[in-house]
């Protein structure tokens, strides 16, 4: 059965936003001195360009080609939230974030007669989602003596608002390209 | 660690944006030497981890001028 023009887009955007994401942790990992930070940063940075490969084959496996888009969800999402400035801003947006992108590939997960290539390729990327909540958890954890543990919090709180507003957002603009996804998945708890 | 003299700072940003010392004049605005966002953020993490200082969002965004970013850094290395 051919992917369905909605779909296409999906996991182009899919593939998009782990491009960006990549590109983003790449730039970091090139500007962080030698430390855990950097250790664990350039691992999520080749992660997420992993990821990318990973519905670049998808695509492929589903017999066409990625559909070229020029803005991803982090677009958005930095310029509703500003752009981090410090490592903690950048660690607790990234919490954020990846716990978004959880959630978003759970709802996709939940959709009934979902193709074998877009189920694998999603568990694949999940198990390194789960490791990305947790290290960047552990590194704000780490962080509270310098930043402050009430600062954190409330960046977090900051940028889980501009999270719900972007989100909120993308729905209403993609409505109807994301229908499919809407409609049938019954919508798992957001986990926090 | 002691505060660094606005040389040092200016030194430093050129050093991070590959521009001459001369282009890094204190009422040019950063906007000129930065086009792209994220190269002001990576600037921004550098200046944090050489000056053992913190920058928030809000710091940042008051910074127009090479001016304002050095008094910024000179401020918060203050001790």
């Amino acid at each position: 059965m051919l992917l369905s023009d909605d779909e296409h887009w999906v996991l182009s955007y899919y593939r998009t936003s782990e491009i960006n994401g990549s590109l983003f942790f790449g730039r970091l990992a090139r500007t962080l001195r030698p430390s855990p930070i950097q250790h664990d940063l350039t691992k999520h940075f080749a992660d997420e360009a992993q990821h990318a490969w990973y519905w670049t084959d998808c695509l492929q496996r589903l017999g066409t080609r990625p559909m070229k888009l020029a803005d991803a969800y982090q677009d958005q999402y930095l310029e509703a939230a500003g752009l981090p400035v410090n490592l903690m801003e950048i660690m607790a947006i990234t919490l954020v974030f990846e716990r978004r992108v959880i959630n978003q590939y759970a709802k996709h997960l939940a959709v009934p007669d979902l193709r074998v290539e877009v189920k694998e390729t999603i568990d694949r990327i999940m198990q390194d989602e789960r490791w990305h909540v947790q290290w960047v958890r552990d590194a704000l954890a780490g962080m509270e003596e310098k930043f402050g543990k009430e600062n954190i919090a409330a960046t977090l709180r900051r940028y889980k608002e501009a999270d719900r507003e972007v989100y909120a957002q993308t729905l209403a603009e993609h409505e109807s390209r994301l229908g499919f996804l809407l409609d049938s998945a019954p919508r798992p708890e957001e986990t926090d | 660690m002691a505060v660094p003299t606005t040389d040092e700072i200016v030194r430093r940003i050129a050093d991070l944006l590959g521009v001459s010392e001369a282009q890094v004049k204190p009422d040019v605005a950063l906007s000129e030497l930065v086009w792209d966002s994220y190269r002001l953020v990576e600037m921004a993490i550098e200046l944090q981890d050489d000056y053992d200082v913190i920058f928030s969002q809000s710091d940042l965004s008051a910074v127009t001028t090479v001016a304002d970013l050095v008094a910024l850094v000179t401020t918060r290395a203050a001790p």
